[in-house]
């Protein structure tokens, strides 16, 4: 059997300042809800993360797009490449979408998500979140941990793949609760010095 | 899928293929990108996964640019683009959304960010969204963009291209890029097309024109296919 030539994947470029404000409705930040008028998820416990996208100097970046992605509530995807697809919950989308305001500021409602286990490997609860903005030529991509689980943190090997100094930057910080809503905070520092820049990973 | 593993669906980016930052003369390049090299990570599931039937959230099918309604057409040369969603192994990827957005035939967004003094066409918002069918298939009805100067110091121009934001099956296959028109002399000067070293890999941003007689007398008409990152088959190693 001849396997297909592979041909390149098309390059990267930025996304530039004019990602049309169309393109964005208000729920598009809610990963609890698989369509704009579909009812939230009731599996799992209720999250909003907050937080600033600064460049270099601490300076906030307006009009920088955020995209959001994780398990659900038991771990699973709604992908066929997750084993248990077929288990994941039809209610949660598990994506979303969000730009930063004036400020810097965006925000994502979900639910915790739980880790899970593949070769050899065990995952703890966390989130991909992937920065895009206009001097970004290729987009950041980083991985968000919950104070909730220390023990799973421990072992993550993603966690583990940045030095032990910079792990604590990439869990995120608890806030006051919000109507009964857990809240979390993450900053993003696209650029600064070696202790104060967010860790990014490969995509 | 046992022995399903994501290191075999997606390898590293070749070389010269991924731009090459910060870039002179874009001074945000210099803020904006991590003085860290990004740490390498072993892929697992939530890079391999992406959203599946996204188009529930993110309603599709404004793919004409061009006519916003009967009797207002937009200022400019009708253009058709057209082409497939791929993987790295040609295989069409079905349901990816595509999102294109443009400047007008002078050279303007309709965004207020753009400070241009080039004039705004009224009848142009210039951005559509769909999902690639079955085949991997998209298309959409526009205008060519004209060329527009970057408002630095030492300006210079961008050549006339569509900024395109495509969310395929993986996180991985994520992919924002810029088509551009062949034979635009500006796309030699310019540094964001210039920042991609390889020239083949350059080569895959410039769309194809189809012959003006399969074209026929309404529009002009490009193809540009779409590869993602990723393969179903293994990769050779
Ligand atoms: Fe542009």
């Amino acid at each position: 059997m001849m396997k297909p030539p592979l041909q390149l994947p098309l390059s990267s470029h930025t996304i530039g300042p004019f990602f049309p404000p169309h393109f964005f409705s208000e729920a598009d930040n809610d990963l609890t809800r698989v369509s704009r008028d579909a009812a939230p998820t009731r599996s799992g416990t209720p999250y909003i993360l907050r937080g600033t996208v600064m460049k270099e100097g601490r300076i906030p970046v307006p009009n920088a797009i955020l995209e959001f992605w994780q398990a659900d509530s038991s771990g699973r995807f709604r992908h066929p490449l997750d084993p248990a697809h077929a288990e994941a919950d039809p209610d949660f989308l598990g994506w979303g979408r969000d730009w930063t305001d004036l400020e810097g500021c965006y925000s994502f409602r979900s639910v915790l998500p739980k880790g899970y286990a593949e070769i050899g490997t065990v995952r703890a609860p966390h989130a991909n979140l992937r920065v895009m903005g206009a001097g970004l030529m290729n987009p950041v991509c980083t991985t968000v941990f919950f104070p909730d689980f220390a023990l799973e943190n421990a072992k993550d090997p993603v966690l583990n793949a940045v030095p032990p100094e910079l792990r604590q930057r990439l869990v995120v910080a608890e806030r006051a609760p919000e109507n009964g809503v857990r809240v979390f905070s993450f900053d993003i520092l696209l650029r600064g010095s070696a202790e104060d820049e967010t860790p990014f990973f490969q995509d | 899928m046992s022995d399903w593993q994501p290191s075999n669906h997606f390898r590293p980016w070749p070389e010269g293929v991924e731009p090459s930052v910060p870039i002179e003369g874009y001074p945000n390049t210099w803020t904006f990108t991590p003085q860290r090299a990004a740490f390498p990570r072993p892929l697992t599931r939530t890079e391999a996964t992406g959203p599946t039937e996204l188009w529930r959230k993110l309603p599709c099918g404004d793919n004409n640019l061009a006519v916003l309604r009967p009797g207002r057409m937009a200022l400019g040369q009708f253009m058709r683009i057209s082409g497939r969603v791929l993987g790295e192994d040609s295989r069409p990827i079905p349901g990816a959304i595509v999102e294109l957005w443009q400047a007008n035939a002078a050279g303007r967004y309709a965004h207020s960010h753009d400070g241009s003094k080039a004039p705004v066409d009224p009848d142009f918002l210039g951005h559509g969204r769909v999902f690639s069918d079955e085949e991997g298939r998209y298309t959409f009805f526009t205008i060519k963009p004209g060329a527009y100067p970057v408002p630095v110091k030492d300006a210079w121009w961008r050549p006339p291209h569509v900024h395109f934001s495509v969310v395929g099956p993986s996180s991985l296959s994520r992919l924002v890029t810029q088509m551009y028109f062949p034979g635009d002399p500006l796309n030699e000067w310019d540094r964001i097309l210039q920042s991609i070293h390889s020239s083949v890999a350059r080569a895959r941003l410039v769309a194809r024109q189809i012959h003006p007689s399969e074209a026929g007398d309404t529009f002009l008409a490009y193809h540009f296919d779409i590869v993602l990152r990723g393969a179903l088959a293994t990769p050779e190693a």
